[in-house]
Formats: C-alpha cells, sequence, structure tokens
C-alpha cells in the first residue's frame, strides 16, 4: 500500500502585524483554491499548546511554514514540535520583491494584501507541487 | 555596548550610554573625525520592519535637518534627516542587501550614513544619553495612547 | 521615577485556522483591540509563549488576560495557563454562540452575514468583561458610531520586558512580577507595607491560601531594596 502525504501549511497567528493576516489568507488560497487536494493545515495553537496530534502532524508530514515577522513564530513552533520545516516562507520577502503592496491594516487586507497573498501561495503551491510529484511513501515493505 | 533601558507599556527601549541624540529619535556618535547616525530603538520599534533603504550619494554637503536617508519599513515611509550639517563621507551599503539590520542592530551593524561635521558644536549641542532617555520615554507614552 | 504601565486587559485569542469559529475568534478580538476598547486593551500572539522568551510569558501574568477559543480544546486558555498564569475569563466561541441563539459562521476563510452577527455579540460580551476586570462604565458604542479615525490599529506586545524576580516563598521558587517597578514607586512615595501588598496583588495573581507567604517574601524584599538607615553617633 503506499499513500501521498499532504503538506501542512502552517502560517504564524499574527494577531498584531498586517502580514500575519496575509500569510493566513495564502494558507487559505493554498488549501482552498491552489492545491485542494495536496494541502492541509494545523492550528499553531494546538502545537503551541503541545496536543499530541497537531505535533504528530507535523513531524509525520511535510510542512511548510508561512511567517509574518521576525519573531517566525510558525517556524519555532513547527520544531519545537519536533517538526522540521521543507520550505519556510517569509511575507517580508513579498514585499521585498513587491515594492508596490503596501498593506498597513491587520484586519483589512485590501487589494495590496490580498495580492501580496496570492504571489506568496503561488509560490508556495510550486514547492507544494514539487513535493507532491516525489514518488509516495511505501507503507508497507515487500520482501523477494 | 552599555545600554540604559526603559519600558514604556508593554515594550522595552534601549538608549545606548555611548552616543548622543536629537528629538527626530537619531543617533549620533563621535568615530574618530566623522560622526556615524542611525535610528534609535524606539524609531526602530515604532516604525516597523525596514525592507527598503534609500542611501544618499557620498560626497554630498547637507545642513542640519536636511533630508539624509529615506527608509521604507512594513508599516511607513521614512526620511531621516541629519541630526548635523556636514559631509557624507560614508554610507552604509550592508543595509541595500540587508535592511533588517537596522531592526535587528540599530546601534551597531544598522548604522546609516558617516558624516564629517562642518562644525562640531552641533554634534556637542546634541543630547547625552540621561538626557535624552526621558524625553524618548515621553514620546513613547503620547505613542502609546493615540 | 519609573512608571507602571498602565492597567489593561490583554486580550489572547486562539489561533484557529482549522474552523470558522477560530476565523471568529481572531476577528472579534482584532474587533475589540481597534474598535471597542483601543485604549484598554493589548494582544499577545500566543505561539510567542514558545517563541518569544520570559517577557511574553510575563506580559500574560502582569495584564490580566480574557482567552477567547474557538473550540472547546481552549487552546488559549490553557497555554496561557500552561505558560504563565490562569486567565481571568475564558471564553469558548460554541458556548457563547449556544447560550446566545446564534449561527456559527460556514466559512473559516471569510465571515459570512451569520459571522458578522456573532462578531458584534461576541465583541459586546469581551468589552462588557474588559469593563467588569477594569472597574469602569463605559456607554454602550454601537460599532457604527466609531468614526474611522478613531479605529486604532492592534499592535501586538512582543517584547513586553515586564521584569520578573524569583521569590523563595513557602519554600518553592516563585516568579513574581513587575516588583522593581513597585519597589521604586513606594519607596519614593513612603507608602506603608500594606499598600505595597495591594499593590504587588495587583499585577500578580496570588493564591489566596498562599497570601501570607507572598507578603512576608515581597516585604522581605522590600527591605533588602531599601537602604538602611544611617546609624547616629552616641
Amino acid at each position: 500500500m503506499t499513500e501521498s502525504k499532504r503538506v501542512m501549511i502552517v502560517p504564524c497567528s499574527g494577531i498584531g502585524k498586517a502580514y500575519g493576516s496575509v500569510g493566513r489568507e495564502a494558507m487559505y488560497a493554498l488549501l482552498e483554491d491552489l492545491c485542494p487536494d495536496t494541502t492541509d493545515t494545523v492550528c499553531l495553537s494546538l502545537l503551541t499548546l503541545g496536543d499530541a496530534e497537531a505535533q504528530a502532524q507535523v513531524r509525520d508530514q511535510p510542512t511548510i511554514t508561512i511567517d509574518g515577522c521576525p519573531s517566525a513564530c510558525a517556524k519555532v513552533n513547527v520544531e519545537a514540535a519536533g517538526g522540521k520545516p521543507m520550505a519556510e516562507f517569509r511575507v517580508y520577502d513579498v514585499y521585498r520583491a513587491h515594492r508596490e503592496l503596501k498593506v498597513r491594516s491587520v484586519s483589512e487586507l485590501g487589494d495590496a494584501g490580498r495580492e501580496m497573498a496570492r504571489i506568496l501561495a503561488e509560490e508556495i503551491a510550486a514547492k507544494v507541487d514539487e513535493v507532491s510529484r516525489q514518488p509516495p511513501v511505501n507503507s508497507q515493505q515487500s520482501t523477494v | 555596548m552599555d545600554y540604559l533601558e526603559t519600558i514604556v507599556d508593554k515594550f522595552v527601549f534601549r538608549v545606548a550610554r555611548d552616543c548622543r541624540y536629537n528629538d527626530a529619535d537619531i543617533w549620533a556618535k563621535r568615530v574618530n573625525d566623522r560622526v556615524r547616525v542611525g535610528l534609535t530603538d524606539f524609531l526602530q520599534q515604532k516604525s516597523g520592519d525596514v525592507a527598503f533603504v534609500n542611501l544618499p550619494s557620498t560626497g554630498k554637503s547637507l545642513n542640519a535637518n536636511d533630508a539624509l536617508v529615506a527608509l521604507e519599513t512594513i508599516k511607513v515611509d521614512l526620511e531621516i534627516a541629519a541630526p548635523i550639517s556636514g559631509r557624507i563621507i560614508a554610507v552604509n551599503d550592508a543595509l541595500t542587501a540587508h535592511p533588517e539590520l537596522v531592526n535587528d542592530d540599530p546601534y551597531g551593524e544598522g548604522w546609516l550614513a558617516e558624516l564629517e561635521p562642518s562644525n562640531w558644536a552641533d554634534y556637542d549641542a546634541l543630547l547625552d544619553a540621561e538626557t535624552y532617555l526621558p524625553q524618548m520615554k515621553a514620546r513613547a507614552e503620547l505613542e502609546r495612547e493615540k | 521615577m519609573p512608571v507602571l504601565p498602565k492597567r489593561k486587559v490583554g486580550l489572547i485569542s486562539c489561533s484557529g485556522e482549522e474552523l470558522p469559529e477560530g476565523t471568529l475568534s481572531r476577528v472579534t478580538t482584532l474587533q475589540v483591540l481597534e474598535r471597542l476598547r483601543p485604549h484598554d486593551t493589548v494582544t499577545l500572539c500566543l505561539p510567542l509563549f514558545l517563541a518569544g522568551d520570559d517577557k511574553e510569558r510575563a506580559f500574560a501574568r502582569f495584564y490580566p488576560m480574557i482567552a477567547i477559543d474557538g473550540c472547546d480544546k481552549r487552546c488559549a486558555a490553557l497555554a496561557t495557563e500552561k505558560y504563565s498564569a490562569q486567565p481571568t475569563a475564558s471564553i469558548v466561541i460554541p458556548e457563547f454562540l449556544a447560550a446566545r441563539g446564534l449561527d456559527a459562521p460556514h466559512s473559516r476563510r471569510q465571515l459570512d452575514a451569520a459571522g458578522e452577527r456573532a462578531v458584534d455579540a461576541l465583541a459586546q460580551e469581551i468589552a462588557r468583561r474588559v469593563d467588569d476586570i477594569l472597574g469602569v462604565k463605559h456607554a454602550h458604542v454601537a460599532e457604527e458610531q466609531v468614526a474611522k479615525s478613531e479605529v486604532v490599529t492592534a499592535t501586538c506586545s512582543c517584547g513586553s520586558g515586564i521584569p520578573v524576580t524569583r521569590l523563595n516563598i513557602a519554600g518553592k521558587d516563585v516568579e513574581v512580577v513587575a516588583l522593581p517597578l513597585i519597589f521604586e514607586q513606594f519607596y519614593g512615595d513612603g507608602k506603608s507595607p500594606d499598600e505595597l501588598f495591594t499593590m504587588v496583588k495587583v499585577y500578580n495573581a496570588i493564591p489566596p491560601e498562599l497570601e501570607p507567604a507572598y507578603r512576608e517574601a515581597t516585604q522581605r524584599a522590600f527591605a533588602e531594596y531599601v537602604p538602611a538607615p544611617e546609624k547616629s553617633g552616641g
């Protein structure tokens, strides 16, 4: 039997910073629009709390983190749970590449925020596709 | 580096003892015959993560309060004025590739530019750390109440 | 003279990416932070308890906290208690919605009409609890009356910097928050030891049965802080 693992997309919570909202929106864009069959998410709060099931998810499945500020909460919490992100994305880097997109509000993304989220989601989707094209893991080894 | 610290609401702000300051929250420090300048910890925290730094050309002369460096953070666009009159001798080119240095190490690797002063009296007139600290704290408290 | 931070209420929301109620928790918290009680509340990103350092945990002990959770796993309430101190109040959104006869939102990405109604009711409830904790009375302000110019952008409290002191209390090492700031203010004002302990209790959650031990330990710490009077000759 073989199984394909979904890529876990873990954004930071970022309630105090606009880029936290951008990362969250990028995650939903992946799960609902771009990669609905190959991605999933887990609540970052559950990782902070130490929920065993949530920790197992980021340990056992390929994980991509999205962080909104240098505190890198998503990356740190995934690693504290024993996970090893296969890729780490920062919303800040999207702004560095797209200087015209200025997002000033945490609660309302606006056109700039949604565009930033779209760009980020597409970059991450390319990474997800790369992982998904890899041969699935054999859960039972056959012996000859 | 030795610092003074103050707490305002939920934030800690550091003031380097060996720098001088103005009321625009810019630090200045004598380095041999030059004056190095940068953002204070208060200003970098208030402004957010720096994403772009537009550095001036060296050789340019300017007066105190003339525009020196333009910064874009994830929150605001900032124009930093020269705290003293002088000629720009050096700029911190590392900030083009690593603007985060302004936030990570505002008094050290995050320096902005070095000036050759026209008049050292400008530098001497800046505030020392002990005088600057309470004034900065008052501005931070006002900011908190906005 | 240093100034103790103005007493505010900390709001800590679960991140709730997986559930519509999680998004509701986040949106409602921002509503209270930015519109309803912008000068009386602060927030902390929950994952900073792990990604930050002692200062974030001290923050949650320094401010009375309201935890807002999107499901009965109660990550915000339990993580606050685990890393810092028990929150002053805890709201679990499904329970709140059921009690008020409100529908849950259907989408976790974008709140629908049911979600908007839930935000309004929940935000008012949180605001009421903030007022109760602070002992203030606010006139009810409907959201539409808050002019856009009054909206305050929420900022998180990363880097709280609240000093934490370890004291031996009843044979155990205990972290007590804000003592240096409290001592300096009291030393300058010349207040009584009872008033000192009252202030310590404002900024630290102390179990009633341990109050005598805490009182003794903080007064001992204050005595060490106060310079000894000069002895007169004779």
